[in-house]
C-alpha cells in the first residue's frame, strides 16, 4: 500500500470516512455506557496513555509532558482498562454511582499516516461530563490514536491523550477519553 | 450540641469549644467557616514547617520548583552556591509573581511587569531606570525577593517555614515525623520522579488529611479495588493496626504487625520462605537489622500512613501527597513520586505501575475518595446540618499506649479513630496558640497510658 499522502483523493476520502465512522461509533459506545462493547474495539496490545502536563517557560516547552514509561494519569494496558470497566459493575464505584453523564465531541480528525494495517489518526476532543444535579467537568485535548485493521475490522491499538489542563480541575477522572 | 434546633444568626466558631478530646466530638463548621480557614492560614500554615520539594527535583544551579505555603506562592531554587532558597514568588515592587512555571531552569528571575531582575538567592540585581527614573534613590539591598524565614532539609526533603521562631526542623518533626520520612529511605537513597499528579477536589483540606488515618473507610470507599483484587484485604484492611502519635500533630496510622506476627514472619523468612505476599514482603523488607535500627522496635512494625503535620501524607506506594488549601471548600492534591536510586528494573516498573494507578484523579482507589470528601464538606454547609457534630469516637478509651525502652510508643489495636482525634486535638492547639512559644509550652503530649 502506498503512503497515505500519495494516495488519490478518493482513496483518502474512503479511508477517512471509515476512520470517522469508527471514532464516532466508539464515542457513542462510551457515552451510552456500553463499555463491554467498547472493550471489544480494543486490540489485546492496546496502550492507553495520558501523560502529566506542566506549565513551563516558553523556552522549556520540551518539559511540558512527562515521558512514556514515567509518571502519567493513565498508563493502561487492556487488563487495566478492563478493570476500569469491571469496576463499574461490581458495585461501590462511588465516583460513578450515580453514573456520570458524558458526551464526547470528536473533531479536527486528521489521518496522519496509513502504513500496512495501521492508521495513525489525530483528533481534538471535548469530553463533557456532568454528575449529580449540578456538577460539571469539561476536558479538552488531543488524541493520537493508532487504529489497526484486524480480520477486516478496525480496532484501537493505541491512544495517547494530551489534555490542555495541567492541574486537573476535577475531583476524579472516572471516565474514559 | 443542641437537642432541638432554632435557626438564628450563625455564631462564630469558638475554637476552644469546637473539639472535645474527651468525647471525639467535633464541630462540623470547621470545614466550612471562612474565619476558621483564614485563621488556619496564619496559625497553622504560617507557622508550620511546610514540605516544599525534594532536593533531587532541583539538582542543578538555576533549577526551580514552585509550590505553596498555605496560599503564599513560593519558589524553591538552587542558587550559585548550590544552596536551596525558598523565596516568596511576589515582586517586592508591585506584588506580581516573578516565576509562572511549575518547574524548570533560570539564570535569574525577571519580573514581567517592570523588569526588576533578581538573582537566584533573591538579591535584586537590576531595575530598569535605576538612574533615569529612580534618580539612584532605590536601595536595591532592601528590595530583593523575600525569603521564607527558614529553610531546612531532612534526608533530602526540603521544608520551609514563614515563622522565624519555629523550632529547628528535626525538633519540629520529632521522632514520629522523622520516622515517617525514615520509612521512605529504608531501601537506600531515593530520587523523585519527573511528574507530580495534581488535581482539585471540592473539599476542605482537613478532610483529605484526616482520611489518611482512616482505615475504616477502606472496605467501603475502595470496595471495588478490593473486589477486583487490585489491592487485597490483607494489605488494605487488616485487623492488626498500629497508631503512633507524635507531638505537634504528627502521626502514623494503619496496618501494624504484632510482635507475634513479626516473629512468625521472621521464622518463616529464616527458613527461606520467600513468598511475596504484602505482609511477607513488608516484613521482609524490614528484617534487615539496619532497617530495624533505623525505624526502631515499634516503628519497624508499622506499615501505616504517616502524616507530617499539617498536610503531608507519606503513602505506602512510594508517594507523598501534599494537600494544599484553596479556600474552605477546595483542596489541591499533589502526588509526588519517588524511587530508591538502586531499585532493580522489575521492581521499578511495578512501583511506577502502582504510583500511576492507585492514587491521583484516575487512580483505582482515589477516584472514589473525592466523592466522599466533597460531600462530607458539603455536609458542613447547611443551616441545620452544620450544627450537627462529626463523630470521631471510635475506640476512644479502649486502648493502651505501649512503650518500648527505646522511647518509642504506639497503640496496638484494631481499626480506630485515634489518629483523627490526635489530628484535631493538635489542630485545635495550633489554632488557639498565640505564638510558637505558646504552642511549644502548651501543646499536648501523646497519652501515656489509656487512650
Amino acid at each position: 500500500m502506498r503512503d497515505y499522502q500519495q494516495r488519490s483523493i478518493q482513496e483518502r476520502m474512503q479511508l477517512r470516512f471509515e476512520v470517522e465512522e469508527f471514532l464516532y461509533h466508539e464515542a457513542e459506545l462510551l457515552d451510552s455506557r456500553r463499555l463491554d462493547d467498547w472493550l471489544e474495539l480494543l486490540t489485546d496490545d492496546i496502550h492507553y496513555w495520558m501523560p502529566i502536563r506542566r506549565t513551563t517557560q516558553a523556552k522549556e516547552v520540551q518539559l511540558e509532558f512527562t515521558k512514556p514509561g514515567g509518571m502519567a494519569f493513565f498508563d493502561d494496558d487492556k487488563e487495566l482498562l478492563s478493570l476500569r470497566v469491571q469496576r463499574l459493575a461490581v458495585g461501590r464505584a462511588w465516583a460513578e454511582d450515580p453514573p456520570s453523564r458524558t458526551r464526547h465531541m470528536i473533531t479536527n480528525i486528521q489521518v496522519i499516516d496509513a502504513v500496512a494495517d495501521e492508521i495513525t489518526v489525530h483528533c481534538n476532543f471535548q469530553l463533557y461530563r456532568t454528575r449529580l444535579n449540578s456538577e460539571e467537568d469539561s476536558w479538552i485535548g488531543r488524541r493520537e490514536d493508532v487504529l489497526r485493521r484486524t480480520d477486516g475490522e478496525l480496532k484501537l491499538a493505541r491512544r495517547h491523550v494530551y489534555l490542555e489542563q495541567t492541574v486537573i480541575l476535577s475531583q476524579n477522572m472516572s471516565t474514559l477519553f | 450540641m443542641p437537642e432541638s434546633f432554632i435557626a438564628t444568626d450563625r455564631a462564630a466558631v469558638d475554637i476552644a469549644a469546637c473539639y472535645d478530646a474527651a468525647t471525639g466530638i467535633l464541630d462540623r463548621r470547621i470545614f466550612s467557616d471562612e474565619a476558621v480557614y483564614q485563621r488556619e492560614l496564619t496559625h497553622i500554615f504560617g507557622r508550620a514547617w511546610n514540605f516544599i520539594c525534594h532536593e533531587s527535583q532541583i539538582p542543578q544551579r538555576g533549577n526551580f520548583f514552585t509550590s505553596y505555603i498555605g496560599e503564599d506562592e513560593v519558589i524553591a531554587v538552587r542558587d550559585r552556591r548550590r544552596q536551596i532558597n525558598v523565596l516568596l514568588n511576589t515582586c517586592p515592587h508591585r506584588g506580581n509573581t516573578v516565576c509562572r512555571a511549575e518547574l524548570g531552569s533560570v539564570n535569574s528571575f525577571f519580573c514581567s511587569y517592570h523588569g526588576w531582575n533578581f538573582d537566584l538567592d533573591g538579591t535584586l540585581l537590576a531595575v530598569p531606570g535605576e538612574e533615569a527614573f529612580y534618580r539612584n534613590d532605590l536601595d536595591k539591598k532592601k528590595w530583593g525577593l523575600t525569603p521564607v524565614a527558614k529553610v531546612a532539609s531532612y534526608k533530602g526533603f526540603v521544608f520551609a517555614t514563614l515563622d522565624p521562631s519555629a523550632p529547628a526542623l528535626t525538633d519540629y518533626l520529632g521522632w514520629v515525623g522523622r520516622l515517617g520520612i525514615d520509612m521512605m529511605t529504608i531501601d537506600g537513597e531515593i530520587e523523585f520522579l519527573d511528574g507530580v499528579h495534581k488535581n482539585r477536589i471540592q473539599c476542605n483540606w482537613k478532610i483529605a488529611v484526616d482520611n489518611l488515618y482512616d482505615w475504616y473507610h477502606v472496605k467501603v470507599s475502595h470496595g471495588t479495588a478490593l473486589k477486583l483484587g487490585f489491592v487485597t484485604d490483607e494489605s488494605m484492611a487488616p485487623n492488626d493496626q498500629m497508631v503512633i502519635l507524635g507531638e505537634l500533630g504528627h502521626g502514623i496510622g494503619g496496618p501494624g504487625l504484632t510482635r507475634e506476627k513479626q516473629a512468625e514472619f521472621d521464622a518463616r523468612h529464616a527458613e527461606g520462605d520467600d513468598r511475596q505476599q504484602w505482609y511477607d514482603f513488608n516484613a521482609k523488607r524490614r528484617s534487615d537489622p539496619a532497617v530495624r535500627e533505623l525505624l526502631g522496635p515499634i516503628g519497624f512494625r508499622s506499615f501505616g500512613h504517616p502524616n507530617i503535620f499539617p498536610n503531608l501524607w507519606v503513602a505506602l506506594t512510594r508517594q507523598l501527597c501534599l494537600r494544599i488549601p484553596k479556600g474552605p471548600f477546595e483542596t489541591e492534591l499533589w502526588w509526588f513520586n519517588y524511587q530508591p536510586v538502586n531499585l532493580p528494573e522489575e521492581q521499578r516498573r511495578y512501583s511506577k505501575f502502582m504510583q500511576n494507578h492507585t492514587f491521583g484523579p484516575a487512580g483505582l482507589l482515589e477516584q472514589d475518595d473525592g466523592e466522599n470528601w466533597s460531600h462530607s464538606t458539603r455536609g458542613a454547609r447547611g443551616t441545620r446540618s452544620s450544627t450537627l457534630p462529626v463523630n470521631l469516637s471510635m475506640g476512644l478509651g479502649h486502648d493502651t499506649m505501649s512503650h518500648d525502652p527505646s522511647g518509642q510508643s504506639g497503640i496496638e489495636t484494631v481499626v480506630s479513630e485515634h489518629g483523627q482525634r490526635w489530628h484535631y486535638q493538635a489542630w485545635q492547639e495550633w489554632m488557639l496558640a498565640e505564638s510558637w512559644q505558646d504552642l511549644l509550652a502548651n501543646h499536648s503530649l501523646p497519652p501515656e497510658h489509656e487512650v
